[in-house]
């Protein structure tokens, strides 16, 4: 009855890890650029009890030792990385990506600080004070995070002078224009990264998603390089903002799943020490 | 000592093994690719009983007499899961539905022709390697990639091909098709990828000479000739997007449950008879 206690157990923690996703799932329904989270289940090592050769009796079908399982364990956690929704919001600095990429964004002031990638596009024009002493807006995620863009081949962040609005074209590339149309000012390219190992990006918070310290960069997201003739498949719309890839339907049929098999577990739990009951009851 | 006291001790140690074995398939409800465990108990060998004393000058054998049970071997049940859709491109179900001539095979897998021989239905697996370098069979296609483009299991383990190594595929799964015999193939141009790689799917003719070994892992124990690469004609397909869901019956474990610990009860009962007859035995009749 001990294996019946522990395997029970063990599983109703990996059942309530899975809960732990699905709740936070559902409680980002409604963040935009959020990507769903899914558990992958495994069965816990078996022990094989070693068995004598007196054991190998007629009418036996498999080889000798006795096999058993202690349980099931969440061993893995994935990214969904399908297309949410795109909704139009009006504003211009909201961005939303169609097709697999990602903005890439640094997380200090620095250039040179750690490279972080984000989903979401609800951008800010932050006002900053340069060396020189003009006072231009910076692009930033709404967490503060400078955006990159690419100019002459260069990682760069974006300013926007004073007085001119940004434009985004279908590409990424950017460009801002004054008041009445007449200077437009080109300010180089969306950096957008695609993302060839999805198992491989780990969350970091603020929406955003990084690269695990031992892993290189270059393995799991790819500069998007257009080459003349050749079609990524990316897109970048100005003025809409991509809804979280959650569907409630799915993770609430996955919600009563788990439920129910946690109180399978539950009920073989109490079944198991019902027997120890008998056990101690054997005697007086 | 009374016989049946031990033989009832063994019937409830028996009973409680199958009750571990139940409650593994439920904790396992839930893991994709899972084979559910079947407990198979065994009598012990007979004894020949004799009478002694009685109106007979020697001892005349009676009958014989099974002195107790024990749970002998945890079989592994090889039904065809039910395919759940993933869209994952890294997901892959194995339906497996491999023909013998002239068998029909029942639910368990078993098939016994009039002549008396056991013929059971052969199994198809992914193929994996362990850290040791030898291979491992598996049903759950689960995978995800590794940092150098490495297709591994979701414990980490390489996938094989069909030509011994591991499979790698360098770029976005996003554009990778796998065919339903294992092949790569790129989804924009139809061709196979770089080196042709190609999933190798292992068939073992008697699924009985596997051994669990947790993790989803099985180890093949049996001859070297019953083991061999699926073949072009065998009613084996992979369907990538899916994920074969874990073939254990909650019902049926339920009501497994229920018999484990009602017999267990049963078994329990005896012994407290047996106590108290020798409670009788040593209290009451000695009493002076």
């Amino acid at each position: 009855m001990n294996n019946s206690m522990i395997s029970a157990a063990a599983s109703m923690g990996a059942m309530q890890r899975k809960l732990d996703m699905l709740a936070e799932n559902i409680a980002n329904l409604n963040t935009s650029g959020y990507k769903r989270k899914n558990a992958v289940f495994e069965d816990i090592l078996t022990n094989i009890q070693p068995q004598e050769r007196d054991f190998d009796l007629p009418g036996r079908q498999s080889p000798l030792g006795f096999t058993q399982g202690w349980g099931a364990r969440v061993v893995a956690q994935t990214l969904d990385l399908t297309q949410g929704p795109l909704q139009q919001t009006g504003n211009s600095t909201d961005v939303a990506i169609e097709g697999n990429a990602l903005f890439e964004v640094r997380v200090g002031a620095a250039l040179n600080s750690e490279r972080a990638f984000t989903r979401q596009g609800a951008f800010q024009l932050m006002p900053v004070t340069e060396a020189d002493g003009t006072v231009s807006r910076m692009l930033v995620t709404d967490s503060g995070q400078p955006v990159v863009a690419v100019d002459n081949g260069e990682d760069t962040f974006i300013r926007v002078p004073d007085g001119y609005d940004l434009h985004i074209a279908a590409d990424g590339t950017l460009t801002a224009a004054n008041a009445d149309q007449t200077e437009t000012l080109d300010l180089g390219k969306l950096k957008l990264v695609e993302v060839t190992k999805p198992d491989l990006l780990q969350a970091v918070g603020d929406n955003l998603y990084g690269v695990p310290q031992n892993v290189n960069a270059d393995d799991v997201v790819r500069s998007i390089q257009d080459a003349p003739g050749q079609e990524s498949g990316v897109a970048v719309r100005q003025g809409y903002l991509e809804q979280s890839n959650v569907n409630l339907v799915e993770e609430m049929a996955d919600l009563i799943a788990v439920q129910r098999a946690y109180q399978l577990n539950a009920r073989a739990l109490t079944s198991g020490d019902q027997m120890l009951q008998m056990a101690t009851d054997l005697r007086g | 000592m009374l016989r049946g006291l031990y033989t009832a001790a063994s019937g409830m140690i028996a009973e409680q093994r199958r009750h571990d074995a139940v409650t593994n398939n439920i904790a396992n409800l839930n893991t994709p690719g899972y084979k559910s465990t079947r407990s198979v108990n065994q009598a012990f060998p007979e004894m020949l009983i004799t009478a002694m004393g009685g109106t007979e000058p020697q001892a005349a054998p009676i009958g014989k007499l099974n002195t107790g049970v024990f749970a002998e071997e945890n079989l592994i049940g090889l039904l065809q899961g039910d395919v759940t859709e993933t869209d994952r491109p890294q997901d892959l179900a194995l339906v497996s539905d491999i023909l013998v001539n002239g068998a029909t095979f029942d639910a368990s897998g078993k098939y016994v022709d009039p002549n008396g021989n056991v013929v059971y239905q052969p199994q198809a697996f992914f193929t994996v390697q362990d850290a040791n370098g030898e291979r491992r069979y598996t049903r759950n296609g689960s995978f995800r990639t590794a940092a150098d483009g490495t297709l591994v299991s979701s414990e980490g383990l390489p996938v094989l091909g069909v030509n011994g190594q591991p499979i790698t595929v360098p770029g976005s799964w996003d554009n990778v098709v796998v065919t339903s015999d294992g092949r790569l193939l790129d989804k924009t141009t139809g061709a196979g990828l770089p080196g042709n790689p190609q999933l190798l799917l292992t068939r073992v003719d008697n699924p009985n000479d596997l051994i669990r070994e947790g993790d989803g892992l099985f180890r093949y124990e049996g001859a070297a000739n019953g083991i061999a690469p699926v073949q072009a004609g065998d009613r084996v397909e992979i369907r990538q997007g899916y994920l074969e869901r874990s073939n254990v019956d909650a019902s049926q474990s339920m009501v497994d449950l229920m018999a484990a610990l009602r017999a267990y009860e049963a078994n329990q009962k005896v012994v407290q008879f047996y106590d108290q007859s020798l409670d009788k035995a040593v209290n009451e009749v000695g009493k002076v």
